[in-house]
């Protein structure tokens, strides 16, 4: 059945691309709750996070639980220079690209000298420490208050305000990250990001520079973080270190996990199904996180490797129509011989 | 005789204590099968792992052609033309056997970040490059059946033909196969054989480890012996098999 | 000053390797970074409270029973939910995110149940102090410190000493070849489970009799800094783990009463980076050879 579907899916790719395209525009316009929206929206923004973090845990092999603190550098990055220094939006989201993408250099390294193992507790020990600076460096990030008062998106003068507004950027950055993320893989870098993660001395045996591979690997989805923080303090105007602790880094660890490892669709309906979920749940308040942390158990325990782990619908596509190509090519030289 | 594709000088390789190589000498020319041979634990893939750049030698000078590429690292050695194979198959698991071999190709191709991103004219030569190149060499390993499934999934002997796959499609001067024939029978074995002679008469030139004694004779033209670490005999596998050295490492003294 | 800091700082310290020692066990038998360890060491004290204060047990007993309850629950995680796990993928990331489940369920199963906020946790006896020179030293302080040290020299006693033990040393090395040697395997790692949750449970109780009160915060804190203090002992080495343990501990100690108390938390994470980067094994940690 799962066989099934994800067959149909890989040969109707760019059908369901469309259909799913579709079903997003419209979405905000079928229900007049701007909550739905809103839900929406911090989807998106854990979309974004989920599919870069997937580009190092999924992709690269290096389970990070540091993923919060580049979404947080980014954050603050957007935040201090529009409030302090009245920087226009699309200059601090810019900025907070390059700054996250800077830290992603410096998480990085230390990934040339450790063995996986190592580094996850290294990547959770830098959410900590970028977490506690932003805590404790108040004269600059006003401590545990936060920062307040952070004007919502502007592009050359259209302010971005309403929930809609909102929703559809957020739409538009997500598209981005998809399509930076699955071109990437799909070249000539993805196949060495995929060949250091599997096997990295016959990468090297294979002319392949790994360092240079997990060292781009951070880069870019810390820069992509980057951009969902700015975007992120612009779009809710506050915020705190505890927006951006080690929780949210699991989190989002949780998504890609849920979704499978090394898709980047998964990724999407992983972060989907953590947002709405606990959202579902707010009505019985106080039990959400006890059933959140359950369902996490269950859901791992029915499916270990997530919902599309292992599924790579490029091969299954290129599979399929292979066979077919072969069996026509067989007809058609059973029907020549018949002629003959 | 012939210019020397590949030469060691004098490599040594210490492992604490150890020598696990001592002050080899060798060289490889153009178009010839050389095979390096030895009991367990004489060095052989020490020394293989020092000219692919795994280890860096500590001391002694490996030359490709003129080239002097003592310590450079794995991957500076197989853009030069130099590639290998593993005793232990290291395929890539979460890849088809087409990107298996497209891997090969990856120093031949050039891609950067924007060619990827916004699908530049660059990028889609590059890619059809890259998989034209893969298609060659699954060919002439034989590999022709549907190339998109995982090369993993493939029974034994067709991974090694694979990982060979994978080498040629990197376009290398020299191949180097560490123990082709480890767990193969006596049938695939031979297979194996005629194999390696047709690549080596496309133009390749081919260094190999080999225990099995059979394939190495039927193959090689020249064969050096290793034992503890040392050279102890070199020529054509005739000159080989008389030699007393070589018969006393591989039975023992008193036979 | 100086001294009094040192002293706080071994005592706290000691129970952080008992933490780390715990978490050591598990990890160096799965490679698994348990985040449930840190929620069993809360419960542990949540469940003296309970017992003790609801339920009018005897202190002793109350301790007992907690112990007994917590390190079982730890062994049941692993028989009844990671083990099946482990049988379906070989991915670790699904069994770590499988604890982090756990662990979200515990702690909030807690919150609700007892409310977010401190509780101050029983401590029946008041042993006194003594004083040497300026240090003041708390009875139950030297208590505490003693009775880590004795459950660390235990817990490296059997890892080393007993079959068992050799037992999880065989599985951390190779897991097929300890199977083929006839090692149960998933009886040892379920011993694993129960003697690493134990460790956690006892710290756990010190930990609460130390400060005189629980609360479900103190889980993040500690259980981060423990995995950091098992890295810089060098992970696998039962010593390395204490050790690194008792250094965050001084450390801590001092930042807090030199630097500022803010800045104590993260000092673990700090020196875990730059120790790394000079000792990438870890102070303690044995250099892996890449084979090709």
């Amino acid at each position: 059945m799962f066989k099934k579907i994800t067959t149909a899916w890989a040969l109707h790719r760019r059908a369901a691309m469309i259909v799913a395209l579709i079903v997003l525009i419209i979405y905000p316009f079928l229900f007049s709750n701007q909550y739905l929206v809103t839900v929406a929206t911090l989807g998106g923004v854990y979309s974004i996070l989920a599919m870069s973090l997937n580009l190092i845990s999924g992709y690269m092999g290096i389970t990070s639980l540091g993923h919060a603190a580049f979404w947080g550098v980014g954050a603050y990055t957007a935040a201090l220079l529009s409030t302090k220094l009245g920087w226009p939006f699309l200059l601090t989201l810019l900025a907070a690209c390059i700054v996250s993408l800077i830290f992603g250099v410096l998480l990085g390294l230390p990934t040339l000298r450790l063995s996986g193992r190592y580094l996850t507790i290294v990547t959770l020990a830098f959410c900590e420490i970028i977490k506690t600076v932003e805590t404790n460096w108040r004269s600059l990030t006003n401590g545990a208050s936060g920062i307040v008062g952070i004007p919502k998106p502007e592009i050359f003068g259209y302010t971005f305000s309403s929930p809609k507004q909102i929703y559809f950027m957020v739409l538009v950055l997500c598209a981005i990250t998809y399509i930076l993320i699955s071109r990437l893989m799909d070249s000539r870098l993805g196949r060495g990001i995929t060949a250091v993660r599997d096997d990295y001395i016959a990468a090297q045996a294979m002319g392949i520079k790994d360092s240079r591979y997990k060292i781009m690997a951070f880069v870019i989805s810390a820069a992509l973080a980057g951009v969902a923080g700015g975007f992120y303090a612009h779009y809710m105007s506050f915020i705190s270190p505890l927006n951006f602790s080690f929780d949210y880094s699991t989190l989002i660890l949780s998504m890609i996990i849920i979704g499978g490892l090394g898709n980047l669709t998964g990724s999407v309906i992983g972060a989907l199904l953590l947002t709405i979920l606990p959202e579902a749940l707010r009505p019985i308040m106080e039990w959400r996180q006890v059933i959140y942390g359950a369902l996490l158990v269950v859901v791992i325990l029915c499916k270990p490797t997530g919902i599309l782990g292992n599924v790579n619908l490029k091969h299954i596509r290129q599979r399929v129509l292979f066979d077919r190509k072969k069996e026509n090519e067989g007809k058609k030289d059973e029907e020549g011989e018949v002629k003959a | 005789m012939s210019t020397p594709v590949l030469r060691t000088e004098k490599v040594t390789q210490r492992f604490g204590g150890l020598v696990a190589v001592n002050s080899v000498d060798m060289q490889v020319n153009k178009g010839e099968i050389v095979g390096i041979i030895g009991p367990n634990g004489a060095g052989k893939t020490t020394l293989f792992n020092c000219i692919t750049g795994q280890y860096t030698p500590t001391e002694g000078k490996i030359y490709f052609h003129d080239k002097d590429i003592t310590g450079m690292t794995p991957y500076e050695i197989t853009e030069l033309g130099m590639c290998r194979t593993f005793q232990n198959i290291k395929l890539f698991p979460h890849m088809t056997i087409m990107e298996n071999a497209m891997v090969g190709a990856h120093t031949r191709i050039k891609e950067n970040l924007w060619d990827v991103w916004f699908h530049t004219k660059a990028y889609k030569k590059a890619e059809k490059e890259a998989e034209e190149r893969a298609r060659k060499a699954l060919e002439l390993t034989g590999l022709t059946e549907n190339p998109y499934y995982y090369g993993t999934d493939l029974p034994y002997g067709k991974q090694r033909r694979l990982e060979i796959a994978r080498a040629i499609a990197s376009d290398p001067e020299i191949l180097m196969f560490d123990e082709p024939a480890a767990g193969m029978n006596e049938g695939e074995t031979a297979d194996l054989t005629g194999f390696i002679r047709e690549i080596r008469d496309l133009g390749y030139t081919i260094l190999l480890i080999e225990h099995d004694m059979r394939l190495v004779m039927n193959l090689c033209d020249r064969i050096y012996v290793l034992d503890h670490g040392n050279l102890i005999a070199t020529g054509k596998p005739e000159e080989i098999k008389q030699n007393p050295l070589v018969i006393e490492a591989y039975l023992g003294k008193k036979a | 000053m100086f001294f009094q800091q040192l002293f706080n700082g071994i005592i706290i310290g000691a129970t952080y390797s008992l933490v780390a020692v715990g978490f050591s066990i598990v990890y160096s038998v799965l490679e698994l970074v348990n985040f449930a360890h840190g929620s069993f060491y809360v419960l542990a004290g949540y469940l003296v409270l309970t017992m003790y204060s609801f339920m009018a047990l005897p202190y002793p007993v109350a301790l007992l029973a907690s112990l007994v309850i917590t390190s079982i629950l730890g062994a049941l995680m692993n028989k009844c939910l990671l083990e099946p796990i482990r049988r379906k993928t070989s991915s670790g990331e699904s069994v770590m995110t499988a604890t982090l489940g756990v662990s979200t369920f515990i702690l909030n199963l807690i919150m609700v149940l007892y409310g977010s906020e401190t509780k101050p946790f029983p401590m029946p006896f008041d042993l006194g102090r003594i004083y040497i020179g300026n240090v003041i030293m708390k009875w139950d302080q030297i208590i505490i410190g003693i009775a880590a040290v004795i459950m660390i020299v235990i817990m490296s006693l059997i890892i080393y000493k007993t079959k068992i033990g050799s037992g999880m040393r065989a599985i951390a090395q190779d897991v097929s070849a300890a199977k083929l040697m006839g090692v149960n395997t998933e009886m040892v790692i379920t011993v694993a489970f129960f003697s690493g949750t134990l460790c956690a449970a006892i710290a756990g109780i010190l930990i609460a009799m130390y400060y005189g009160s629980v609360d479900t915060t103190m889980y993040l804190g500690v259980s981060m800094k423990t995995f950091a203090a098992s890295l810089l002992g060098g992970i696998g080495s039962l010593p390395g783990a204490a050790l690194g343990g008792v250094i965050i501990g001084i450390l801590e100690a001092f930042v807090a009463g030199y630097v500022g108390a803010e800045w104590k938390d993260c000092m673990a994470f700090v020196v875990l980076i730059l120790v790394l980067l000079f000792r990438p094994s870890g102070l303690f940690g044995h250099k892996e050879i890449k084979k090709v």
